[in-house]
This record gives C-alpha cells, sequence and structure tokens, in this order.
C-alpha cells in the first residue's frame, strides 16, 4: 500500500481552497487540512463544510460509469467509447456542414481550464460561436458590468485586499454563508477595526456582522447606490484627484444622482434616510474600501447597470488600483473566472478577445488554421429560446445542468423536447440527461487533474488523487477525442493531439496573454498557485489590477449614471408578494454534487420559504406548514419557515432544488442575465397530499435514470 | 499539567456547521459538536468542556473514563458497561449511548490527530476561528493582551485627533 497525500482544490465554489486528499492505490481514505502551504486562499487550512465533504460525492453509488445511449426518453443502453466518440463527432460534423449555428455547446465552471478551452476551441473550429456556460446564469453583468466601467470583468484585488481594507460594503450576497471562507477575511478586517456596512433584504449571517445594515427590498439597488453616491457628492466625500485624473463622466454622474435624495430613496427602498448618510459617509471616509457582491446583484434585468453603479461608486472614491481596496465579485464555482477567461462566452476568444474584432480573430485562424465565424453567438438563455424557433437543433452539454439551474424551467423543459440531439457529459445523473441522446461519464474533479481560476484571478494547479470509477474519463480526453474524430487532426494548436492537461495548458500560454507565463510547470512547483495577468515567465502575477491605467480605451473608469429601474416584475393585487431566491451554506447550485453527499442532505435536508410573520399571520401559515410559491410561470410547493429575518411582503426560497419553475426569466438587455432574483408571486396554503402532487410535476434533482439491456 | 481544551467564541460563529461535519468524518459519521442557533440569528457550537472537575468522570463506576496527557475526557469503550450515569450527570449532556454497541460516547478532541500533532478537526476547520484549541490561561491571556493592544490603539488615535488640534 502506498498512502498519499495529494495536493487538490476544492470542487466546490470559488474561494478555491486548497486541501490534501490521502489516498491508497487510488482509493480515497480521508482529507487533510492544508495547514503548511503559504499564501493559499484558505490560510491555515480552513474549510466550510462542503470543503469537509468532498469525499463524498465522487463515491455516490450512482456515478456514471459508462457511456451511454438513449433507446427513448430517459432509457439509455451502454455503449463503447470508440462508438460514443464516434457518434457524436460524425453528428456534430453533420451540424458542422449543414449549418453551424444549429449547434450549442455549454462549457463549465466545475471543470479545469483545459476542457473549458478545448470545448471553445472545438465550437469555433465547428463554425459556432454558440458557446456559453453556467455564468451566464450568476455573474455575466459582473463581467458585462466591469468591462463597461474598467475595461474588463474579474475581481480588481484579492483577499488579502479584503483582510486590508478598513470599509467593506457587502451588497446583494450572504457572503457568509455563500463563502465561509472568504468572510474569514471580512472578520479578520473587522477584528482590525474596520467597519462592514450590509445591504440585504434579508437579516442574514452576514447582515448579523454589520455595523451598518441596509434592508432594502429585492430589486431596488439602483436606488440605493445612487443614494450613497448622491450622498458622497452632495457632501464632497469623493477623491476629487482621483476622479480628475482617472474617471470619466463625473458631471453625467452627479447630475443623474441629484434626485436621489435620501429622503427619496428611503420611499423606494424602504432604507430609513439616516442609515443612507452614514452608510455614505462611512464607506467615503475610509480610506481604503473594498465592495463584495454575488447574485443578489447580477441576477437582475437591471443587473448590468447594478455592477456598472458599483464599480462607479468604488472609483469616485478612489478606491482602485491600491492595496486595501477593489471591488470583488464573488463567484460561486470554482472555475467560474478561468471559464470566462479561456473564451467559454459567446463574444470573446480566450483572454477576452472580441469575435467580431477582426484582429483578434485573424490571430485564432492562424493559431488554429482554420475560418472562423465574426458572428457573437448565443448564450444560454437564447439558445434555449432559439430551440423553439428551430434555429439550435443540437446541445452538447459539458458539466452543466439547465433544468435546474435556468431561470423558468418548465420554458427550458418544453425547448429541451424539441432538441434533435443532445449529448451530456457529466459525472452523475442530472435531470437534463433525461434528455440526452448520448451520455458521456466524465471523472471528477478529484479523479483527474488541470489548472483552475479561483474568484480572485488565482491560477492553481489540482493533482490526480484518486481513480474514476469504471470507465470514466477527465473531461479533457473525452473533448480531445472528439475533436480528432471530427477530423481536426493538424498538429500543435491546429488539432486535438493532446498528451495531457500539460500540454493544453502550454497552448493557452501562446495564445492567451493573461496566462502567457503561467506554465503547467509553475504551477505544479507553487501550491499557491498565480494570479493573473502574469505576462511572463518571470513575473510574478498581479495582486492589484489598475494601478496606472484602465483597460478601457482612454486608459479612465468610464463611470456611469443610471435612471431607477426596479425589477421587472413588481407585486400586483394578484401576485401579492416579491420572491427572491437565496442559498444554503451546505449546498451548492443544482445538488449535483452536495445533494449526494450524506453529512450534507443531514444538516440541511429541504427547502424553507422564509416568510415574515406578520405575512403569515395574515395567510394563516405557521412554520413547517406545506404552501405553494405561484408566479405567472409555475407553480412551486415547499413548506414555510416563519421568520423575522426577512422583510415584510418578501418571500425568500433557496434555489437548489429546482425552484426555478417559478423564477422570471426576463433578461437584463446588455448581460443576458435572467431576473432569478426578483418577480412578483402569491403564496397560498396547501395540504400536504396538494404538495405531493405538485411535486411529481417539478423536475427531480436527483433523477434516477434507466439502463436497458441492447 | 497544562489542560487544553476547544474554547467557543461564539460572537463568531457563522453557524456554517463545518465543524460538525469535519467531526463526523473523524468519527465514522458521528459527530460529537453540535451548533445551536438561539432567537433565529445567534449561534454557538457546543461539544464536550473536559471539565476541571468532570462529573461524568467522577460518577463512572467502571472506571471507563479517564484523562490522557492533555487533560482530555477520553471514554474506554471495552470497560464501558452504557449506564447513561456520564450521561446524566453531565450538565451539557455530552456522552451520547451509541444504539449499536450500547456504549457511550463523547469528543476525544480527537486523541489520534493530536497524537499526531495535528490540532482537533473541528477547530481546524473552523473557518472563523470561532473554536480555538488551547490552555484556558494561555487563551485568557491572549484575550487580555488583545483588549489591551485595542485599548492602546484608541489612547493614541485620542492623542492625534488632540495633535490635529480637533
Ligand atoms: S469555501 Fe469554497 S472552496 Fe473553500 S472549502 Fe468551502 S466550498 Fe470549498
Ligand atoms: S475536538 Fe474532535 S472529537 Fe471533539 S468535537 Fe472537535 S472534532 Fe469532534
Ligand atoms: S465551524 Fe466555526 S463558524 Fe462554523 S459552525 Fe462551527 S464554530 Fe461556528
Amino acid at each position: 500500500m502506498d498512502e498519499k497525500l495529494v495536493p487538490v482544490v476544492c470542487p466546490y465554489c470559488g474561494v478555491g481552497c486548497r486541501l490534501y486528499i490521502r489516498s491508497s492505490d487510488g482509493h480515497p481514505l480521508g482529507i487533510e487540512y492544508a495547514n503548511d502551504i503559504p499564501g493559499i486562499s484558505n490560510e491555515n487550512g480552513k474549510l466550510c463544510p462542503k470543503g469537509n465533504a468532498v469525499l463524498e460525492y465522487v463515491l455516490a453509488r450512482d456515478r456514471l460509469k459508462k457511456p451511454l445511449k438513449a433507446k427513448e426518453q430517459g432509457k439509455f443502453v451502454e455503449i463503447s467509447w470508440s462508438q460514443a466518440i464516434k457518434e457524436v463527432a460524425e453528428r456534430l460534423k453533420e451540424y458542422s456542414k449543414d449549418d453551424p449555428n444549429s449547434m450549442m455547446f455549454f462549457g463549465s465552471a466545475k471543470t479545469f481550464n483545459e476542457p473549458n478551452y478545448l470545448i471553445q476551441k472545438l465550437a469555433r473550429m465547428l463554425g459556432t460561436n454558440n458557446v456559453d456556460h453556467c455564468a451566464r446564469l450568476c455573474h455575466a453583468s459582473t463581467v458585462s458590468g466591469l468591462k463597461a466601467v474598467f475595461g474588463a470583468g474579474a475581481m480588481t484585488n484579492t483577499y488579502r485586499d479584503i483582510e486590508e481594507a478598513n470599509v467593506i460594503f457587502i451588497i446583494g450576497h450572504n457572503f457568509a454563508e455563500t463563502h465561509p471562507v472568504g468572510f474569514r477575511y471580512v472578520l479578520k478586517a473587522k477584528e482590525r477595526g474596520a467597519k462592514v456596512i450590509v445591504a440585504d433584504p434579508r437579516f442574514t449571517r452576514t447582515a448579523w456582522f454589520a455595523d451598518i445594515y441596509l434592508q432594502h427590498y429585492p430589486g431596488t439597488d439602483i436606488a440605493l447606490i445612487n443614494g450613497l453616491i448622491h450622498v458622497i457628492i452632495e457632501e464632497r466625500l469623493y477623491d476629487e484627484k482621483f476622479v480628475r485624473e482617472r474617471c470619466t463622466g463625473f458631471d453625467e454622474l452627479a447630475k443623474t444622482v441629484e434626485k436621489f435624495t435620501p429622503g427619496y430613496v428611503e420611499k423606494i427602498t424602504g432604507v430609513p434616510a439616516d442609515l443612507i448618510v452614514q452608510a455614505a459617509r462611512t464607506f467615503a471616509t475610509g480610506g481604503k474600501g473594498v465592495i463584495t457582491w454575488a447574485m443578489g446583484i447580477t441576477q437582475h434585468t437591471h443587473g448590468h447597470d447594478n455592477v456598472r453603479l458599483l464599480a462607479t461608486l468604488s472609483a469616485i472614491c478612489g478606491y482602485q488600483g491600491r492595496e486595501g481596496c477593489g471591488v470583488s465579485p464573488m463567484r460561486g464555482q470554482n472555475n467560474v473566472q478561468g471559464a470566462c477567461d479561456l473564451g467559454v462566452l459567446p463574444n470573446v476568444f480566450p483572454g477576452y478577445k472580441a469575435v467580431s474584432d477582426p484582429e483578434g480573430r485573424k490571430f485564432f485562424e492562424e493559431f488554429w488554421g482554420t475560418e472562423l465565424s465574426g458572428e457573437v453567438g448565443l448564450t444560454v438563455i437564447e439558445a434555449a429560446h432559439a430551440i423553439e424557433k428551430g434555429k439550435v437543433r443540437a446541445y452538447y452539454v459539458m458539466g452543466e445542468n439547465p433544468v435546474i439551474s435556468d431561470a423558468n424551467t418548465n420554458h427550458v423543459i418544453k425547448a429541451l423536447h424539441k432538441l434533435e440531439f443532445m449529448v451530456v457529459q457529466d459525472i452523475v445523473p442530472t435531470p437534463t440527461m433525461e434528455f440526452a441522446d448520448i451520455v458521456l461519464p466524465a471523472a471528477a474533479m478529484l479523479e483527474n487533474e488541470g489548472s483552475l481560476t479561483n474568484t480572485e484571478r488565482r491560477v492553481q494547479w489540482s493533482f490526480q488523487a484518486i481513480n474514476p470509477p469504471g470507465e470514466a474519463r477527465p473531461d479533457w480526453w473525452i473533448v480531445s477525442e472528439i475533436g480528432k474524430a471530427a477530423g481536426f487532426t493538424g498538429d500543435g494548436p491546429k488539432g486535438f493531439n493532446y498528451s495531457g492537461p500539460e500540454d493544453i495548458l502550454r497552448e493557452v500560454n501562446a495564445c492567451t496573454p493573461q496566462y502567457r507565463g503561467i506554465t503547467p510547470e509553475r504551477l505544479k512547483a507553487n501550491l499557491a498557485g498565480i494570479h493573473w495577468p502574469c505576462p511572463s515567465e518571470d513575473h510574478p502575477g498581479t495582486r492589484v489590477l489598475y494601478k496606472e491605467r484602465f483597460l478601457t480605451s482612454d486608459g479612465k473608469a468610464h463611470l456611469a449614471a443610471v435612471e431607477y429601474r426596479g425589477p421587472a416584475e413588481t407585486p400586483d393585487e394578484d401576485y401579492p408578494f416579491l420572491l427572491t431566491t437565496v442559498r444554503y451554506v451546505g449546498h451548492y447550485h443544482t445538488l449535483t454534487m452536495t445533494g449526494r453527499s450524506r453529512a450534507l442532505v443531514k444538516r440541511w435536508p429541504e427547502p424553507l420559504a422564509e416568510i415574515h410573520p406578520e405575512d403569515a399571520e395574515r395567510l394563516g401559515i405557521k412554520t413547517g406548514d406545506w404552501v405553494k410559491i405561484v408566479t405567472r410561470r409555475g407553480e412551486y410547493p415547499i413548506r414555510a419557515k416563519v421568520t423575522r429575518t426577512v422583510k415584510k411582503g418578501v418571500i425568500a426560497v433557496p434555489w437548489h432544488w429546482g425552484a426555478n419553475v417559478v423564477t422570471n426569466d426576463a433578461l437584463d438587455p446588455v448581460a443576458k442575465i435572467p431576473e432569478t432574483k426578483a418577480c412578483a408571486c402569491k403564496v397560498v396554503k396547501i395540504t400536504e397530499e396538494e404538495a405531493r402532487e405538485l411535486m411529481k410535476k417539478v423536475p427531480p434533482v436527483i433523477p434516477e435514470i434507466e439502463i436497458v439491456r441492447g | 499539567m497544562a489542560r487544553k481544551t476547544v474554547f467557543i467564541d461564539f460572537s463568531k460563529c457563522i453557524e456554517c456547521r463545518a465543524c460538525e461535519v469535519a467531526c463526523e468524518r473523524e468519527h465514522n459519521g458521528r459527530s460529537f459538536i453540535n451548533v445551536f442557533e438561539w432567537q433565529e440569528m445567534a449561534a454557538m457550537a457546543l461539544n464536550c468542556r473536559h471539565c476541571e472537575k468532570a462529573p461524568c468522570l467522577e460518577v463512572c463506576p467502571t472506571n471507563a473514563l479517564y484523562r490522557d496527557g492533555d487533560g482530555a475526557v477520553l471514554l474506554a469503550p471495552q470497560k464501558c458497561i452504557g449506564c447513561l450515569m456520564c450521561g446524566i450527570v453531565c450538565p451539557f449532556g455530552i456522552p451520547e449511548l451509541d444504539s449499536l454497541d450500547k456504549i457511550m460516547m463523547k469528543c476525544d478532541l480527537c486523541a489520534h490527530r493530536r497524537a499526531e500533532g495535528k490540532l482537533p478537526a473541528c477547530v481546524e476547520t473552523c473557518p472563523t476561528d470561532a473554536l480555538l484549541f488551547g490552555d484556558f490561561n494561555d487563551i485568557q491571556r491572549m484575550r487580555r493582551q488583545k483588549f489591551t493592544e485595542k485599548a492602546i490603539e484608541i489612547a493614541k488615535s485620542g492623542e492625534r485627533i488632540q495633535f490635529r488640534g480637533v
């Protein structure tokens, strides 16, 4: 027996904690805390409950072990890898000849950089830019909003800067619950005397640590942020030198926020005017300030504008380009940043070169040795709509689960029924897989190796700790085999001949300027990883962005002036409540992984709809009663939890268990993100039987797929 | 003998339950630390205090409970007869009966980890440092020191304000 301790990156959230897997001959024995690696994002080996339970989902009984082919919906037969690859490659080639844009590819923020690079390369070499991933549903507005103001869509600082800040403004996410290890740095700052401002419609675990707590209505963020900016400008608390030298658009901003007096903002948001004044003063005079956010800001029809305003707020206070300052969008999955960086987006190539820019395109045409489309592709949600119109006919889904993650599930399911051909590559059965024609069993993260980019732009190498089950194969291997079978057999970057993830990362080094110096050799030798941009092999990486100039065309921050818009759907007589979605610390996204972990399911067994005591009393609802949440899109059965933590008139529902059957798929016009965070609903008390009946109509988060003979 | 145990700073607990999951992993699916929520918002983790005058230890008729070199109160399974005495006298209700083996189980301060020079799992994992492992006197000294540092800092900033003539 050779017992090993293998350093890996946690397969869950975007904090990107390191830990060791103890294994023997490829079998997992346990985990050990990485308290001996200086400089990683989780110092002293800290891990949240998900990180502590990482081995459980890998050992799930229903792991996919062989390629499958559908006989009818949800019923599969086992086939060989060679047959599976041949069939997928041939079908893709046919669509490519016929009309490349009839295909849609999904990358995954849950797998390494290398397969993500490959999936977009495959899509593009087959002639389409229809490639996207779940960042569309979480941080698309962060990418577009920050790009508009600063010129690029990434976190501008690191965890160390959060720790060193004097004031931290947390808006639109429950930091303590969604990223407990990241929240550590907020608490450390607070211990040093930093002030914490939290804005959230719910009084969360995070709000508990706030010095100033602003409880605004879901979807009224624009008014709230405009109100803060109003006070800061009115009282001349902004950084005049920074604004003069490094920003444009200040006058228009000042004019737009003029009417957002604290009194006016109080009327819209429900936050007392004096608290707005206090928050604005505290934030602007802190000297070093950080703003963090997540889905409460991004998942709105005005998500793009929300982010632009937060960036503007940070810029006018001069909180950019310095240590202890910056904006920190918190990413949900461990490789959201990497999947974006490597071009798993319909509008950009790796390194954010626009597909519509002839120069960038020419570079990749030469690099990959093929002609490329300059037409911006479809996003996740647009693709679902395009199926209905008959424009998209085939899906290649790598590690995604649109049936649970997309807004307005019923619509997505209707669309998936219409697809001609669907490939699903994943580690366990998902409700999306029921629609697949071919299922490709993938190795989980701990079962193969590669690089990942966490939320603070830190690229780390995760090593293989254990063996994959059955015939499951690494994602990079599957995509490169399909690439070769589709006829891309050229040498080097011109084809798909790779002997391992190292080869692929070297190709990424060659075509992605931000990753140029981040070689596999360096990552393997330096477990703490490297922050991009890292332009050369002797460059140490970059902690704080924009020290001298922003990445906009003129090098300045383009301040945003934004008029107030509320959510696309607001309460009315028929639907009197405002519904918002939340998450639990022990669960993660569509439950594909955490739902298969005994320790996590035991502690967070079911979703509960939070409702204010006064609302509950009016409706005759007690904690534990069954209710149904009804919106214009569907009905969702759930048990109620009566609690003072939500604002009156607001219902908060965790979304992991498929609550997207009721959410709104209205899109932000720029970021194309759906408004899952606010819509109108009504709440009706029901019996347990009624709930059971309704439950049958909601897709099961952990489905049983049937494997039949011959 | 320096007696070390796990101290809980409930003002820092975010109810993430990482400690529970960690303990459960280290002890065959059973957690010896429990996180309680009060009044909707405040949370506190509770595990064995390994008391100075441990009542469990005193009442155990078979001497199944004993102290190890670090002062942790441990249970020798082969001696335990499952009489529940320890569970009844423990003011925190810590020792629990294992329904399968009919013996008592309790926090052992991760004896197997301490033997390798590691911290107890719950302490090592707690993201907010709400859990601390150490000697009571050391921890009190550290807290006093922190308090004094803060007081000095406040006094100094007061001086600065005076210098500026505010
Ligand atoms: S905070 Fe995120 S990366 Fe760290 S252990 Fe938890 S899930 Fe994993
Ligand atoms: S010290 Fe070890 S046994 Fe005791 S509660 Fe913590 S993890 Fe569990
Ligand atoms: S790990 Fe720490 S913060 Fe989390 S529940 Fe336990 S004591 Fe509280």
